[in-house]
């Protein structure tokens, strides 16, 4: 009995263990996965993304089509940047075009030399078929492209005409854009819908007020210079904006992504909501029986976008110029238009908004042409500067406002103490 | 426990043959000592190569990463570009950091509301089959299946079990005319639902070991104490526990270690659908020490500080692990 409750080899074993945990960190830059050789023959050219960041059937054309090289393309699962920034950092295997994903973005133009510069390849000359914004996303302040568009995520007001009607606002999309056209009116139509419509919120919680009134907003917390931006007047604007939906109750009680709130979405009792364009595959998923009780309006307050994707040419690629041919083939208009239809990639290429196959009825939205309201918001997204510090610097605030919804904290208190944790981390991290 | 045992067993095993080896005259270059009681290891190389799998693989997977996180721990890095040399600022850092000490408290407060429960439960669940006629086999089988199950596919049905409105514990609740509990919504709740989460997963496990040691007492012991008059009660706990204790204290053991690494549960049932970082709910109530070293790292991209935290967790859980190995030899004296 005691020889195998032995403590030393078990606590030793605990050590061992506790070790592993300081690996998980430095195993970003151990042995990297072998299956993806690359390069080696010279014809070889691997491509990553993740499921549904491509059309798979463009990207099976596109190894048909290009038969200068050989082309791999291969589906990252799971964490897919750890995976890319793995390779890079063991130099080895490094996919010749990989794609990036919109919130890494900033942390990757503060690496531009991984990547090959596109306007040395000649991207220039397509600039004026993608959207502007979007396009200014893919160049560093030195001025290097390093990425592609692939899609955007356009935000939008999606509703349940059904429970407007009963709550005597208005059921049209152009009418509910009229009436909901600020924040304020939107607030307002949803103390009235809180009032005739019991249990019904307009809201799901502070989070996403806050969240999309900074995406309306031309600034974020770290400016380009590393100045610390987030005490400004557009984050206390978009604060008080959420403080005040939860004040006039116009807000849910239900946990982003729960159970409880899909069963809202499927009753009703969220009848509005605020998301960008490739929700309508999560709400379709979610709440299949409310198809054809859908409409998507304009977003009070303006456009926001959320989401959205790139592909990049690593410096590790020996024919970039292929390379450079392939990724304009596969994010040119009529291919994202088919991103669109294969896999809800909103493309960036407003050509492709007047597409046929874009603008086939929706029988989820009532055979609403839900491109009309995603179009138009798409092409007048506020340019901001995302820094590589905002995800770590605004996660105190981003807290806060969670108390705020779910504990009811002092909102006073509440800025308080993520100003002062905020100015912390910003030290730490040398933002000023 | 498998390497642990054959890495106690070898040297012995080999003692026992020498002598036997002494009687070749050693000639080789390895043999280096004239009474021939100790031979070069390149004489060994076969045993070597047989046991090489496991050092290759730990000097691979576990030696390295954990000197390179030490080196990790002097730097500044983003995972990609150059690391600066920051000296000891990420460990000064750690130190003032309110939220990884509050990540502490989490940890402890989650596996001391877990670790109880589940110890107790695995007690009773033991003593239960011991004394089960039938279907023994389906028991076992039954408890252990929860610590082989996917831990995320867990987290998923208590995040179903936990919702508000239409979870099954409110609904319990509210058949009996009490009060829902919004349970993720609120730090108690938050850690009620992983703690709760934790003592499903282990308590078969647990249950399992406490089984095979029951099964050691010998029934001797309960038939003598019957014949002096003691009660189940009486005998549970004058000769049960005082028996099972080294277990026990192996159990303890185990789910420490566990316990204090917790990290899938509250990255599974806390996470949202925004692309926002986990940070373990209202209040941080969730965020464990792993889960935080998790946001620095990944989402913040804040690798050198992920370093040097992981060596803070590495000393949480060293001493941790000092305290139960006191306890055991104590024991053991």
């Amino acid at each position: 009995m005691r020889r195998v409750v032995g403590a030393v080899p078990l606590s030793r074993r605990g050590l061992l263990r506790a070790g592993g945990l300081g690996a998980a960190a430095a195993a970003l830059a151990g042995t990297p996965a072998c299956s993806v050789p690359t390069g080696s023959t010279g014809r070889q050219m691997t491509l990553w993304y993740w499921t549904s960041g491509l059309s798979d059937k463009v990207v099976g054309e596109a190894r048909r089509k290009f038969t200068a090289v050989d082309l791999r393309p291969v589906q990252i699962g799971g964490y897919f940047r750890s995976k890319l920034l793995t390779n890079m950092a063991g130099r080895a295997y490094v996919p010749d075009i990989t794609g990036l994903k919109g919130e890494d973005m900033a942390s990757y133009h503060a690496n531009a030399d991984q990547f090959m510069d596109l306007r040395a390849l000649g991207a220039d000359a397509l600039a004026d078929r993608y959207l502007p914004w979007k396009w200014r996303e893919c160049i560093t302040s030195q001025g290097r492209m390093i990425g592609f568009p692939i899609d955007v995520g356009p935000t939008a007001h999606y509703y349940r005409p059904d429970v407007f009607e009963r709550a005597g606002l208005p059921t049209e999309p152009d009418d509910v854009a009229a009436q909901m056209s600020s924040w304020d009116t939107y607030f307002a139509a949803g103390r009235r819908l809180r009032k005739k419509v019991p249990g019904a919120s307009m809201i799901l919680g502070m989070t996403d007020v806050f969240q999309y009134a900074i995406g309306q907003s031309t600034e974020r917390f770290v400016d380009k210079d590393k100045h610390f931006i987030g005490d400004g007047e557009h984050v206390r604007h978009a604060w008080d904006l959420a403080v005040r939906a939860k004040r006039m109750g116009i807000t849910s009680h239900l946990r982003p992504g729960s159970p409880d709130q899909t069963a809202a979405l499927a009753k009703g009792r969220l009848p509005s909501q605020l998301n960008p364009s490739w929700w309508s595959a999560d709400l379709k998923l979610s709440a299949p029986g409310s198809k054809g009780k859908w409409r998507v309006a304009r977003m009070p307050g303006g456009p926001a976008n959320y989401g959205g994707s790139f592909l990049a040419i690593t410096k590790y690629c020996r024919k970039p110029e292929q390379a450079f041919e392939i990724i304009t083939w596969l994010l040119d208009a009529d291919n994202q238009t088919r991103g669109f239809t294969d896999a809800g990639l909103f493309p960036s290429t407003p050509a492709s908004y007047t597409h046929k196959a874009m603008r086939a009825p929706d029988p989820f939205f009532g055979g609403q042409v839900t491109v009309d309201v995603f179009g138009p918001a798409a092409e007048k997204i506020p340019v901001a500067y995302n820094s590589p510090y905002d995800v770590a610097v605004s996660q105190p605030i981003r807290d806060e406002i969670v108390n705020i919804n779910d504990l009811g904290k002092d909102p006073d208190d509440a800025w308080r103490d993520a100003m002062s944790k905020v100015r912390r981390i910003a030290d730490h991290l040398g933002v000023s | 426990m498998d390497t642990t045992s054959t890495a106690a067993g070898a040297p012995r095993g080999r003692r026992a043959h020498l002598p036997r080896l002494t009687r070749q005259a050693p000639t080789g270059p390895g043999a280096v000592r004239p009474d021939g009681l100790r031979r070069a290891p390149a004489d060994h190389w076969p045993k070597y190569l047989a046991i090489s799998p496991f050092y290759l693989l730990f000097l691979a997977f576990g030696l390295i990463p954990v000197v390179f996180s030490l080196y990790l721990a002097f730097h500044r890095w983003d995972g990609i570009g150059g690391m600066e040399y920051a000296g000891l600022s990420q460990f000064r850092y750690l130190l003032t950091d309110s939220q990884f000490w509050n990540s502490i408290s989490v940890t402890v407060q989650i596996w001391a509301m877990a670790t109880v429960p589940t110890l107790f439960l695995a007690m009773v669940t033991a003593v239960l089959m011991n004394s089960a006629v039938r279907f023994k086999g389906f028991y076992r089988v039954a408890y252990f299946v929860p610590s082989v199950t996917s831990i995320v596919a867990i987290a998923i049905v208590f995040g179903s079990i936990f919702s508000t409105e239409f979870g099954l514990t409110n609904a319990a609740l509210r058949a009996v005319g009490l009060d829902t509990v919004p349970w993720l919504n609120s730090p108690w709740g938050i850690k009620t639902a992983i703690a709760a989460l934790m003592t499903w997963q282990w308590v078969g496990y647990n249950a399992i070991i406490y089984l095979a040691g029951l099964q050691t007492i010998p029934s001797e012991l309960y038939e003598a104490a019957r014949v002096d008059g003691a009660g189940p009660v009486q005998s549970f706990f004058r000769i049960t526990v005082p028996m099972m204790r080294p277990v026990i204290l192996f159990t303890l053991v185990v789910s420490t270690v566990t316990g204090l690494q917790s990290f899938s549960e509250s990255q599974v049932l806390l996470a949202s659908t925004s692309n926002t970082s986990n940070a373990g709910g209202p209040d941080n109530a969730g965020q464990t020490m792993v889960l935080y070293f998790y946001q620095q790292t990944f989402d913040n991209n804040d690798f050198g500080y992920g370093a040097a935290m992981a060596w803070g967790i590495f000393l949480v859980v060293a001493l941790f692990a000092i305290i139960n190995w006191r306890l055991v030899q104590r024991r053991e004296r």
